[in-house]
């Protein structure tokens, strides 16, 4: 019965697609009813699947239209979930459960809203088939529906400014990436003859062919435009500033981890290139230039969506280098690092949507002050920057912490400095996450409330539960580090370093034994900072501190106080002796001492994101050249 | 192995890369794209062929015989070129009907002009 | 019994209260000796604890426009990171706590500091802070660079095959092979760790976050009262464990096996290093400004770290 679930999960979706596009285009309630019925029932199927696959360690393999191996040989299409596979999957229905919920509030005032839910259904139910498949041409066809259903999603308000051009850059540079994946998987068909990607996984057992690694670069390739690394990010920005903003979130919560499970796959699983030196290497500095180069953009931006797109593509770079270290630490702190990405940005991209739709603007140099109307999204946006920035006790700290010592680890053991550079850079680059979430909690949160947002109101509470269960799971991942370790990162790590189980699960017990397949063992990851002398610590100061500051300070009544009333001259800020006025420093007023140092710098990449899409397109094809050259080159 | 397939289909692939990175026209970048996945069609029918092979069909007389003595080329890769055929057909309509739709908003379709999103 | 003692060291040594009294120990020492060069008598040498406590009695004034529950959060959350730091640093021989990874919990910790003062002055709604706040994350991203640097050195160095990032075992390898300081290529990571010093505690020429010149106090400027003393406090205390973090990361070579004359040893140390990075240095030159202070770290400084962390990486 539990091999069904998969399926059943998947073709759910696909199923109420349709559903809704027949009956939803009347009525809205009976659209947005469809879609979340269809995103419970899908989302608790995948739940029940935790029990077998993580705590009891079984591979779920199933094969559509029970075409079974005939001879050793795989003829039908097989889903296979190990716990990899789970792990992303848990990640999807999670994200696009919240999102939905977060679209009943945030779409209510749009029209064509069939449209919308039959395409967001078409996204979750194939980034899900994505994530479970274990046929390498229907991972590709999922490719394609994902970009399809993206590319649509992003120009659904066809109204907004930019969301057409944005949309348009995406379907080419998307398209481009899926053309390369596709020549990878027909190079890998030439070399297999078979599309079974344990079978595969068992035939390359023996060592990678010329054609192999050719169809391995172009693969990389394409799944790197689907992660957004760098140079292929440029449709990112675009595409998540102009998308409404539960798509927004979905994109940066699934779409681009669906590009890290297809590399993750297809490193340590299909091609086993992962203790190859020249893979690491190569992947580790593309994950630091784009780690770098997505913080630096952001602190140049002026607009709240886009400078979150940034850190998406900033924090996809850290689950990139330590994904391409090749030992277990690494696989786990980018495994970590992956769901904490999924928990924390999709949080701020949701209070990004509660500002944009209760203010109507999401420019940062026309906001300010909104902490006084929007407390409790100020907390959630709170919780997200923090956690982002990786201060404990959020879950960004955590595994920002396995991947820095991941990194400095594999610098030691290999004696490779440019690893020390890798290290060097990823905690810069926090740093510089911090600054950028500061720019923002000072422009949009803080500083003084303009005249026209005074009646601006808070989000409702249809939007405000899912930011509200995400602060939560933010917290509580990095609190609680050692539950999700055992119960979600172990089992994964295992799964992506213990390849013979998979394929015998796949083909049948004994067929890894006879390719010779070999296995790395995992042991699980100690983490030892967090036990509970720091609790008593943390109850002990905080006790002192907050005395502190009550204690003292009362004036002779007892009370601290305020006043809203603005004839009180007491309680108005302090200008020089000047009468009060407005006056906000933010968006593109701070971190001038920063910019100005860097000013050849940002002349130079505001001219390469110039907005044209033959650049963009020119970008990728360089990146995929400089990808396919250094495996020709290098691979040893 | 054709060796001449092989190489039209990389020539394909290129120039449609060429025209997706230089050409201006907003329509000539989508026929780019297009001309990518004709190249790359191309390239998976050719890997299935063998020389000397009939199409992949059966007749009823050679199943009842019981022993086929037919020798065909890999019928896969011929579906998934239908497959990839049709992907293809539907990025042309959807990378158009955005064309189209940026006309009436943007009145150009240059890409030096249509860039409104950039830094 | 394990409870009471870890209590113990919380509240009173090495957490809270010792940390505060050394910290305003060697900010009156500094004021005092400041005073002395520029040939003035200056302050008492408890005069930042009198002002502590005069703080303590009097009103917080809460700005209209700021957002009361962070703005009185802030400077709560700063004390308690830096109280918990001290913790961890060991003082020739005795920790109160040690884990596996301390210098990047010590790491971490100090940059909360730096972000609760961020996080109170953008809250407090003044224009002033704004600029001011701006100016403190600039200067937390310059001598964040060289500092990560020094600390994978030092684990590079104490560790060799393994890294080690535990404060404990930095200090045993140092009782065992003599101080860090001496080992020659450790020289340049040390001059580069007593330029870091002054940026994070904001003493000129590096305290252009709080010119109070141009911009009155930066962030602190609408902070009146128990918060505005819980604010200077804060400062007083990065004082002590910056300085303490130099002594048991460079210096940590010997003991004396008695507790109590180790921390006179340790207060002594960490005065005489105060004299010699924050007071000589605040009381000859000017303030620099927030470009020229970003291109100073990320140039002569990150160069001197990183000197040292090549050395190290060849083996030396």
């Amino acid at each position: 019965m539990m091999q069904h679930f998969p399926v059943l999960a998947v073709m759910l979706l696909f199923l109420s697609a349709f559903i809704v596009e027949i009956f939803g285009a009347k009525s809205k309630a009976v659209a947005q009813g469809i879609a979340m019925i269809a995103a419970t029932v899908s989302a608790g199927l995948i739940y029940a699947l935790i029990k077998p696959v993580m705590i009891d360690g079984q591979i779920i393999s199933y094969w559509m239209g029970n075409w079974a191996p005939v001879e050793e040989y795989a003829i039908g299409i097989g889903y296979e979930v190990d716990a990899l596979s789970l792990f992303f999957a848990l990640l999807v229905v999670t994200t696009f459960w919240l999102s939905g919920l977060y679209s009943i509030g945030y779409m209510n005032k749009d029209h064509h809203l069939g449209h919308y839910y039959t395409l967001y259904l078409m996204l979750s139910g194939s980034v899900l088939g994505l994530v479970m498949t274990g046929d390498i041409f229907n991972l590709f066809v999922m490719v394609e529906i994902m970009t399809f259903a993206s590319v649509a999603l992003t120009a659904f308000r066809n109204f907004s400014e930019g969301a057409l051009e944005g949309a348009f850059k995406y379907l080419v540079i998307g398209s481009m990436g899926s053309s390369f994946t596709l020549t990878g998987i027909a190079l890998l068909y030439a070399e297999c003859h078979t599309l079974n990607m344990a079978q595969i996984a068992s035939i390359l057992a023996g060592g990678l062919s010329p054609t192999a690694i050719a169809a391995f670069g172009l693969i990389i390739a394409g799944f790197g435009v689907k992660s957004y690394m760098v140079p292929f990010h440029t449709p990112a920005a675009d595409a998540y500033t102009v998308a409404p903003t539960s798509i927004s979130m979905i994109f940066s919560g699934m779409v681009n981890k669906a590009g890290v499970y297809g590399m993750i796959r297809m490193i340590y699983i299909v091609f086993r290139a992962m203790d190859k030196g020249t893979v690491q290497q190569m992947l580790a500095i593309f994950g630091a230039v784009t780690m770098f180069l997505g913080v630096t953009m952001a602190l140049a931006q002026h607009e709240f969506k886009r400078l979150l797109a940034f850190h998406s593509i900033s924090q996809i770079g850290y689950v990139i280098t330590a994904v391409s270290l090749g030992s277990a630490l690494g696989l786990t702190g980018g495994l970590f690092h992956a769901m904490n990405h999924t928990l924390f940005k999709g949080l701020l991209f949701l209070t990004a949507g509660a500002v944009l739709k209760q203010v109507g603007t999401t420019n940062l140099d026309k906001l300010g002050g909104l902490s006084k109307r929007m407390p409790h999204t100020t907390i959630c946006f709170l919780v997200g920057a923090g956690a982002i920035s990786g201060l404990p006790p959020f879950n960004g700290f955590a595994s920002k912490w396995i991947i820095y010592q991941a990194i400095y680890t594999k610098a030691v053991e290999s004696g490779k400095f440019v690893y020390v550079l890798c290290t060097i850079c990823a905690l810069v680059v926090s740093v510089m996450t911090l600054a950028s979430f500061i720019k923002v909690t000072q422009a949009v949160f803080f500083g003084q409330l303009r005249k026209e947002h005074e009646n601006v109101t808070e989000a409702p509470f249809s939007m405000r539960l899912p930011m509200y269960i995400m602060a939560l799971l933010c917290t509580a991942s990095g609190v609680f580090y050692d539950f999700v370790n055992k119960y979600l990162l172990h089992p994964a790590a295992n799964a992506a370093l213990n390849i013979s189980k998979y394929i015998d699960a796949m083909m049948g017990p004994g067929y890894a034994a006879n390719a010779r397949v070999s296995d790395m063992s995992v042991e699980p990851v100690a983490f030892s900072y967090w036990n509970p002398i720091i609790w008593l610590v943390l109850f002990g100061v905080l006790f002192i501190g907050a005395a502190l500051v009550i204690l003292g300070g009362r004036n002779e009544r007892g009370q601290i106080l305020s006043s809203s009333d603005p004839s009180q001259a007491k309680y108005d800020t302090f200008f020089s002796g000047e009468k009060e006025m407005y006056s906000q420093v933010g968006g593109s007023d701070l971190f001038w001492g920063f910019k100005s140092n860097w000013k050849g710098y940002y002349k130079f990449m505001e001219a390469i994101h110039s907005g044209i899409v033959n650049d963009y397109a020119s970008m990728a094809v360089v990146g995929t050249a400089v990808i396919c050259l250094c495996m020709f080159l290098f691979m040893r | 192995m054709i060796i001449v397939n092989y190489i039209a289909s990389i020539i394909l692939i290129v120039l449609g890369l060429y025209t997706v990175c230089t050409k201006k026209n907003l329509i000539k970048v989508v026929l780019g794209l297009g001309i990518i996945d004709y190249g790359v069609n191309m390239l998976i029918v050719s890997f299935g062929f063998n020389d000397g092979g009939t199409a992949p069909i059966y007749q009823m007389s050679d199943l009842l015989n019981g022993v086929s003595t037919k020798f065909f080329v890999d019928p896969v890769p011929q579906a998934l070129t239908l497959t990839s055929i049709v992907i293809g057909a539907c990025v042309d309509a959807m990378a158009l009907s955005l064309v189209i739709m940026i006309y009436r908003k943007y009145k150009t379709i240059n890409a030096d002009e249509v860039r409104r999103l950039n830094g | 019994m394990e409870i009471l003692k870890s209590i113990f060291y919380i509240l009173v040594f090495p957490g809270a209260l010792f940390t505060m009294v050394a910290g305003l120990w060697l900010a009156g020492v500094d004021r005092k000796v400041i005073a002395k060069m520029q040939k003035r008598i200056g302050p008492p040498i408890l005069q930042p604890t009198y002002d502590f406590f005069k703080l303590m009695g009097k009103e917080t004034i809460v700005p209209r426009v700021a957002n009361r529950l962070v703005f009185l959060g802030a400077p709560v959350i700063g004390f308690i990171s830096l109280a918990i730091i001290m913790l961890f640093i060991p003082i020739f021989g005795f920790t109160a706590f040690s884990g596996s990874a301390d210098l990047i919990v010590i790491l971490y910790l100090i940059t909360i500091s730096g972000v609760a003062l961020i996080v109170g002055g953008s809250s407090s709604g003044s224009p002033y802070a704004g600029i001011g706040i701006s100016r403190e994350m600039v200067t937390m991203m310059s001598y964040e660079l060289p500092f990560v640097i020094i600390l994978l050195t030092v684990a590079k160095k104490v560790g060799g095959a393994d890294l080690v990032f535990s404060m404990d075992a930095i200090g045993a390898w140092q009782r065992a092979n003599g101080s860090l300081l001496f080992q020659w290529s450790m020289i340049p990571a040390a001059l580069a760790m007593l330029l870091v010093i002054p940026a994070e505690v904001g003493v000129q020429p590096f305290d252009v976050a709080e010119a109070e010149t141009e911009i009155c106090e930066g962030p602190l400027i609408e902070y009146s009262g128990a918060a505005l003393g819980v604010f200077k406090l804060n400062t007083a205390m990065k004082m002590i464990i910056m300085t303490g973090l130099f002594t048991s990361l460079f210096l940590g070579g010997f003991t004396t096996g008695i507790v109590a004359l180790d921390v006179l040893i340790f207060v002594a140390i960490c005065t005489v290093l105060t004299l010699l990075c924050m007071t000589t240095i605040h009381a000859v030159t000017a303030r620099l400004k927030i470009e020229h202070l970003f291109r100073f770290y990320w140039t002569f400084v990150a160069g001197l770290a990183m000197a040292s962390l090549i050395l190290v990486w060849c083996g030396l």
